[in-house]
C-alpha cells in the first residue's frame, strides 16, 4: 500500500530551494516513496524549462533591473512566472501512475476535480493542431497542451514532468491571480501573449491559497488510495546550490 | 501497432541498437513505440563525440511536449558520432526513429552484451503488442 507524504508549505521559498525541495522529492520518489506537495514562491521567481534557450530568449538587463529571482527547472517546458499561484509536487516511482501519459493526465483529472469542488468550470484540454511548441517558444502559459487544465478555453495550470532512474515527478502552477505578461515583459522580440486565466477572473473573486491546497489535499486523500501523513521536507545544501548557479540557470 | 524492424536488437527502456558500418559500431536510439508514448519531441541533449558509457548508464535526456525523461545506453563503449541533424530538427525522432532519428553512434567494447538486450519477438511482447 502506498504511503503518501503530504507537504504544505505556507511559507514561499526562494526559486532555488523550491527545486530543491523538489530535486530531493524525486530521489525519494525513485526509493517507493510518493508525495504531494503543495507551496508557493518567496520572493516571486521566473522559472526557465530545462532546455529553453534562456540567454538568447530573455532579457537578462531587463530581468537584472527588475531584481528577479531567476531559477531554471529540472522539468521540461517554457517560462513561468511564480508570484500569485499555488504551486503542486506529485512525485513517486515511475509504475504508480503508469506511462508519462497517463500520469499526465492521472494528476490533472485530479487538479480539474479539486477546482471543481471550489466552484472552477475547468476541462482537460484537447491536443491542438498544428506545429508544437519548442523549448525556444516562450511562455509556458502561451499556449494549452493536450491534457492540460483550461478553463472558457484559457489555461488555468501549466504542469511539466520529469522521469529518471524509475521516479517520476510532475510539478505545476495553479493561477491564482494574472501575472504571465511578465514573461512576456522580459522576453527579447514579439512573442504570443500569454492564453492563461486564474482563479480570480473565474470566480469573480480573490482565491486564497488555503482554499486551494485544501480542496486539492482532499481530493487527493479521497482518490489516491494509500495512507496519508502530513510531513516537512528539506532539501541539501547541494541541491539548493546547484538550482542557484548561475552556469545552470544560464546553461542555454 | 508499432514499428519494430526484425534485425535490431532493443533494452526494456526502449532503446534500439542497429548495425552500422561494422562490426563494432552501432547505431542508437529510440524505439517507435517510445516516440509515440512520448508524443513530439522538442529537445534532445546528446554526449559530446568520445565519451564512454557501461550498459545501461544515462548518455542524454529527451524532451517531449513537457516531459524530460533519460536516455539509457543499450550497450557499454566509446561515442564516435552523434547525430547533429536532431539538434535542429528533433522531430526526426518522431518521424523517423529508426532512420534519420538515430542519436548516437557507438563502438561497443563488449559485443556479448547484445545477448542481454531484447529480440523483436521480446520487445513485441515487453510493449504488449
Amino acid at each position: 500500500m502506498t504511503t503518501w507524504h503530504l507537504i504544505v508549505e505556507a511559507t514561499g521559498c526562494p526559486g532555488a530551494e523550491n527545486m530543491g525541495i523538489d530535486a530531493a522529492l524525486l530521489r525519494e520518489a525513485r526509493r517507493d516513496a510518493a508525495f504531494l506537495r503543495l507551496y508557493r514562491w518567496s520572493p516571486p521567481c521566473l522559472s526557465f524549462g530545462r532546455n529553453e534557450p534562456a540567454r538568447t530568449r530573455y532579457d537578462l538587463a531587463t530581468i537584472e533591473r527588475l531584481g528577479l529571482d531567476v531559477v531554471r527547472r529540472p522539468t521540461g517546458g517554457r517560462a513561468v512566472w511564480h508570484e500569485h499561484e499555488v504551486t503542486y509536487t506529485v512525485a513517486g516511482p515511475a509504475t504508480m501512475f503508469g506511462s508519462l501519459k497517463e500520469t499526465y493526465i492521472r494528476v490533472h483529472t485530479l487538479l480539474a476535480a479539486a477546482l471543481g469542488r471550489l466552484g472552477v468550470p475547468v476541462e482537460l484540454a484537447q491536443r491542438p493542431s498544428g506545429r508544437v511548441l519548442g523549448p525556444g517558444s516562450g511562455a509556458c502559459f502561451a499556449a494549452p497542451v493536450g491534457g492540460e487544465i483550461v478553463a472558457e478555453g484559457l489555461k488555468l495550470v501549466g504542469s511539466a514532468q520529469i522521469r529518471e532512474r524509475g521516479g517520476f515527478l510532475q510539478h505545476g502552477s495553479i493561477l491564482l491571480e494574472d501575472g504571465q505578461n511578465l514573461v512576456t515583459r522580459v522576453t527579447r522580440g514579439a512573442v504570443a501573449a500569454p492564453a492563461a486565466t486564474s482563479l480570480r477572473r473565474l470566480l469573480g473573486r480573490r482565491v486564497l491559497f488555503e482554499e486551494v491546497t485544501e480542496a486539492v489535499a482532499a481530493e487527493a486523500r479521497a482518490t489516491w488510495a494509500g495512507s496519508w501523513r502530513e510531513v516537512k521536507v528539506g532539501c541539501t545544501t547541494e541541491d539548493i546550490a546547484h538550482f542557484a548557479d548561475p552556469e545552470w540557470t544560464w546553461r542555454r | 501497432m508499432s514499428d519494430v524492424p526484425e534485425n535490431l536488437h532493443y533494452s526494456e527502456e526502449h532503446e534500439y541498437v542497429k548495425p552500422a558500418d561494422d562490426e563494432a559500431t552501432y547505431l542508437i536510439g529510440i524505439t517507435d513505440y517510445a516516440q509515440g508514448e512520448l508524443g513530439d519531441v522538442v529537445f534532445v541533449e546528446l554526449p559530446d563525440v568520445g565519451a564512454k558509457f557501461g550498459q545501461m548508464d544515462v548518455f542524454g535526456t529527451i524532451e517531449a511536449v513537457k516531459a524530460v525523461s533519460e536516455l539509457f545506453s543499450p550497450v557499454g563503449g566509446e561515442v564516435v558520432e552523434v547525430n547533429e541533424a536532431i539538434e535542429g530538427d528533433p522531430g526526426l525522432v518522431n518521424r523517423d526513429p529508426y532512420g534519420d532519428g538515430w542519436m548516437i553512434k557507438m563502438r561497443i567494447g563488449n559485443p556479448g552484451e547484445l545477448s542481454r538486450l531484447l529480440s523483436a519477438t521480446d520487445y513485441k511482447q515487453h510493449i504488449g503488442e
